[in-house]
């Protein structure tokens, strides 16, 4: 087995045991809080006894904790995450478009803002005390440390009250109902409803992008490696290419840690502008303790947390020559 | 008309408060094929001259006048995009630093690839003909040329840089330091490569290091600097043998040699100018000792003397002569010889080292480790023994990765020792483990390497020094006065000055006597030193030698003293300990080691250090290869394989350190060298008593 794929199996288990422990801590916390889906139905009076039983047994909620555990890991070993208690749907049908809505609006615009705003702020710390690299620093910490809410507010008052440019709500007008993929997507008016949406999450981000890559040229401005590459007669870009696929690996690493947490959705964004993501049912299953809804979403957000980190530690042993070497320790 | 004519060159560089005077009115010549050398402490402009020929100034450096022709040309008035096609096709640079020279995340190959298509228009299949090629010529495996540069030691990066220069051969090379940092024995093969491959493809070499002796082997010509100004130069064999200027003397006074145990170093008292305003007078002038009133009115020209290859800038160059003999004799300099070889060491022992382990493990797969086998182990410190008696120096010498700086931080008991045993002041250290521990770190004091991160720079002079006695709660009323004492004694004169400083705001050689200050404050019997003095200048280093041993001399401090640097090192020690791979392999007097080395690993070393005579010639015996791979050292003698003597019997049993030798010099070696087969200049008065037995 050689070095790498030695360093891949080894993080590959750490991966998969992370998950196991995630999955556990969702199943037993929801157990463990006060009431059940059910609890509402039985006050109200409008079923009896019996019939909550016979529900309840229905969905397997009457075996023990630990069988009801051990049926959860293996549905999930093969990704069947059960039926809604509220809505009577697979949970599937319901987070699957949801999680797609999600990832369309939230991954282009974390590419984006991650190419752009590295580029920028490369170009922002190598030219280090201009005024585009203190006016670029101070613009999107601002951005970064403004609520994503309040920034979405904003626009929604300047774009869509005031110059009427664009919609403040939702993916497509209400009076549409469109069916099929093409429809629903690549639609004028889909594009219409995302470009607001799709700018908050993109300034929103940005800072990050930009500081790290600002600081990783500075850090590298100065070395010995780089006036040897001057010395060369390499021209300015050339160099700060250099410099730049030099401190690369941490813009790369925050990249995908970042591609992980995506899958949770931008909450307070979705509810902001009426988008349909995972966010947002994740907040109202949860209080409605539709267990199965809320389980499968934890579980893939977590997973895409989990997985995007092993994709970060391989692209730092690829990126980095020196990572994989040391055995990965 | 020269190669590349330097005239009137003025640099400066803007800080936040003033504009620093780098380099102030520097000429040189250097001719077609000719070796020149720059020499000079740190903060002489050498470095800063040598950015400007190649425009690498850093952005706040500015050339403010002056010309640098290259065949005519000047190279400053050349659009950016002119000057780098310049670069390397006509001018290659040598970094300084091996280690992070080169891109880590470009292949060594790449790199060099780079520099070539750069510049002409080849396939990248001719390229690679070419690299494999220059990896051929710089003694690197030709194979090796995908391999990234952390895969290299730093030597062989050096290599690659060298390589790389070759590359598109060009009319001149200016190498920047290109063996500081590199041990003797690597400086040594470096400066071989560097001499053989400009002979072959006859291009000039422009040299610029800190070290006269490099120069002395290396160069034709050479500079002086000092201050960022010319103090004299010319043909080396003229200016290093017969020097005009009190500086060049006081710089070759101060450069420690081998060879040369009976007299002493001499520093050059103060330290360098500052430089923000242009030095009106002769910029030495407050250092030297034979300064006129004329001096500091009126800036010395730069005058040839006559009939020969040498120009100084001193008003005073007609008494030359004089003056070369006044400056041999140290009290010229303000230095007091007389408490000359006070140094009898007493008998009583503070330190006995026992065969001494420390081993580390390094990391294996997981697979093994359930199969219970045993990690493979790297042996930094392997079987050692020794003893150290108070008011003595022992000298302990090696390449890097010789375990030298494990021994010393085993024996300060920051590393837990694998085996063996360590006896201080008679009582071993398991004893100080049960509860004396406390003890054993206020008698036992270490200095490290690098001044910069030892001291922390959150914290002032006085905490720094005050902070022992605050933790082992000595002289609690009297701490202050305790740490200016210290600091004092150390040569921080008068000590208010310093205390209220923070580490940033003193110099390198101030920093590392802060260091000394926090060690010494406690009154500690014992001292280990690891390579303190090797990021200081010559002369800083010196004063830190002379300190040393006085503080043995005066305080019945016994020391141990790591480094690399063989001339420093026979300067201030009494004993020398030379190791290879985790053992010592030679045990004596410095006298009887540096005049009869019996291994010859130790004669290899010796021949290695440079000397600053031009006109003496030196034998080099380069050792082949690298050490070996210390998880994987081989059976018997571990130089064996390196070793031009080595028979059978080397590689197949140990020899240990009473093979050869008695008492007072002893070495592990089955055929100990005989006589002087380095070339000493005077012979080994003492090789013919102890013949191996």
């Amino acid at each position: 087995m050689s070095q790498f794929q030695r360093f891949l199996a080894k993080r590959i288990a750490i991966a998969a045991g992370l998950t196991l422990v995630a999955v556990s801590v969702i199943f037993f916390t929801l157990r463990l809080l006060p009431g059940s889906p059910f609890t509402q139905l039985v006050a109200s009076g409008n079923l009896s006894e019996q019939q909550v039983n016979d529900i309840m047994a229905l969905y397997g909620l009457n075996q023990p904790l630990l069988d009801q555990y051990v049926i959860y890991l293996k549905n999930l070993v093969t990704f069947q995450f059960g039926y809604s208690i509220r809505q009577s749907r697979p949970v599937w049908e319901i987070l699957g478009p949801k999680l797609f809505n999600t990832l369309i609006l939230l991954v282009p615009a974390l590419v984006t803002t991650a190419v752009l705003s590295t580029l920028l702020g490369m170009y922002a710390g190598w030219n280090r005390g201009s005024w585009l690299e203190t006016g670029s620093i101070v613009t999107t910490t601002f951005l970064r440390s403004t609520p994503v809410f309040i920034t979405a507010l904003l626009v929604i008052i300047v774009f869509s009250y005031n110059l009427e440019l664009f919609p403040a709500f939702g993916m497509r007008e209400i009076t549409a109902s469109p069916s099929g993929f093409t429809d629903t997507y690549l639609s004028l008016d889909f594009a219409y409803h995302y470009i607001l949406p799709f700018t908050v999450a993109v300034l929103y981000y940005s800072g990050d992008f930009l500081l790290l890559a600002r600081n990783g040229i500075i850090e590298k401005k100065g070395s010995e490696f780089l006036k040897l590459h001057r010395a060369k007669g390499l021209t300015e870009t050339e160099q700060l290419m250099r410099a730049g696929r030099n401190s690369l690996l941490p813009v790369l690493t925050y990249f995908a840690l970042r591609l992980g947490m995506i899958f949770q959705g931008l909450i307070l964004l979705e509810v902001v502008f009426g988008w349909p993501g995972i966010g947002r049912q994740l907040v109202t299953s949860i209080s409605q303790q539709d267990f199965p809804v809320v389980q499968a979403a934890v579980f893939l957000m977590a997973l895409a947390v989990i997985v995007m980190n092993l994709v970060a530690d391989v692209m730092s042993a690829y990126f980095d020559p020196s990572v994989s070497a040391g055995g990965g320790s | 008309m020269s190669l590349l004519e330097i005239e009137d060159l003025t640099v400066t560089y803007g800080t936040d408060d003033v504009r620093v005077h780098a380099v102030n009115g520097v000429s040189f010549d250097v001719e077609k094929g000719v070796n020149y050398g720059l020499a000079g402490e740190s903060g002489s402009g050498k470095s800063t001259a040598a950015e400007a020929i190649l425009g690498l100034l850093p952005g706040n450096g500015r050339v403010d006048g002056g010309s640098v022709r290259f065949k005519g040309q000047d190279l400053l008035e050349l659009s950016a995009e002119e000057r780098r096609d310049v670069l390397w096709e006509e001018i290659a640079y040598i970094p300084q630093s091996a280690m992070d020279a080169l891109d880590p995340v470009m292949t060594c190959g790449a790199q060099i690839r780079q520099a070539i298509q750069k510049h002409r228009n080849v396939t990248d299949a001719k390229a690679r003909e070419r690299i494999r090629e220059l990896f051929d010529i710089v003694g690197l495996d030709p194979d090796r040329i995908n391999e990234y540069p952390h895969e290299f030691s730093g030597g062989m990066r050096q290599r690659v840089t060298i390589a790389m220069a070759l590359a598109l051969e060009p009319d001149l090379i200016v190498a920047d330091e290109p063996t500081t940092g590199l041990d003797v024995v690597v400086q040594d093969k470096i400066i071989d490569q560097i001499l053989d491959i400009q002979e072959r493809i006859d291009s000039s070499l422009l040299l610029i290091t800190h070290e006269i002796g490099v120069i002395a082997e290396t160069c034709d010509e050479l500079s002086i600097l000092y201050g960022g100004t010319v103090m004299e130069q010319g043909s080396v064999d003229n200016v290093l043998v017969n020097p005009t200027h009190p500086y060049t003397m006081g710089l070759k006074n101060s450069f420690p040699e081998v060879e040369q145990l009976s007299d002493d170093p001499v520093a050059i008292p103060g330290s360098p100018p500052s430089l923000g305003a242009p030095p009106t007078g002769c910029v030495f002038a407050d250092r030297c000792p034979f300064e006129t009133e004329e001096c500091t009115a009126e800036t010395p020209p730069t005058v040839d003397l006559p009939n020969r290859n040498h120009r100084s800038a001193c008003h005073h160059t007609e008494q030359a002569a004089q003056m070369r003999r006044d400056a041999a004799d140290p009290e010229t300099w303000g230095v007091d010889p007389s408490d000359e070889d006070a140094s009898a060491t007493s008998d009583e022992e503070i330190l006995r080292v026992d065969d001494l382990q420390k081993w580390y493990t390094t990391s294996q797969p997981l697979l093994d480790q359930l199969r219970g086998e045993d990690p493979p182990k790297v042996k930094a410190v392997d079987g050692v023994s020794f003893s150290l008696h108070h008011s003595e120096i022992l000298g302990v010498a090696g390449e890097s990765g010789c375990g030298k700086s494990t021994l010393g931080e085993t024996v300060a008991m920051l590393e837990e020792p694998t085996g063996g045993d360590i006896v201080f002041d008679g009582k071993s250290v398991e004893e100080y483990k049960r509860g004396g521990m406390k003890e054993f770190r206020r008698n036992a004091q270490i200095i490290f390497q690098d001044p910069f991160d030892s001291l922390n720079p959150r914290q002032t002079v006085r905490q720094l020094v005050t902070e022992p006695l605050r933790i082992h709660g000595i002289a609690e009323d009297r701490q202050e006065e305790k740490a200016a004492e210290t600091l004092e004694r150390v040569g921080l004169t008068p000590a208010e000055e310093f205390l209220d400083d923070y580490p940033h705001e003193l110099s390198g050689g101030q920093r590392q006597r802060v260091a000394i200050a926090r060690a010494l404050v406690l009154d500690p019997d014992f001292l280990v030193c690891d390579e303190p003095a090797s990021m200081l200048d010559v002369s800083l280093k010196v004063n830190l030698l002379n300190l040393l041993r006085d503080l043995a001399d005066e305080s019945d401090i016994g020391i141990i003293y790591i480094s690399h640097d063989l001339a420093s090192l026979s300067q201030v020690s009494d004993r020398l300990a030379i190791m290879y791979l985790g053992r010592i392999v030679e045990l004596g007097e410095t006298a009887r080691i540096v005049d009869d080395p019996k291994h010859p690993y130790t004669s290899a070393l010796l021949s290695a250090a440079p000397e600053k005579d031009p006109t003496s010639d030196r034998e080099r015996v380069l050792l082949d290869g690298e050490p070996p791979d210390p998880v994987d050292i081989p059976n018997g003698c571990a130089f064996a394989p390196r070793c031009p003597e080595a028979s059978a019997e080397c590689r197949e049993t140990e020899p240990t350190l009473d093979e050869a030798g008695d008492d007072a010099h002893s070495a592990a070696c089955y055929f100990p060298v005989d006589g002087t087969s380095h070339d000493t200049g005077e012979s080994g008065s003492l090789s013919s008593t102890t013949a191996d037995d």
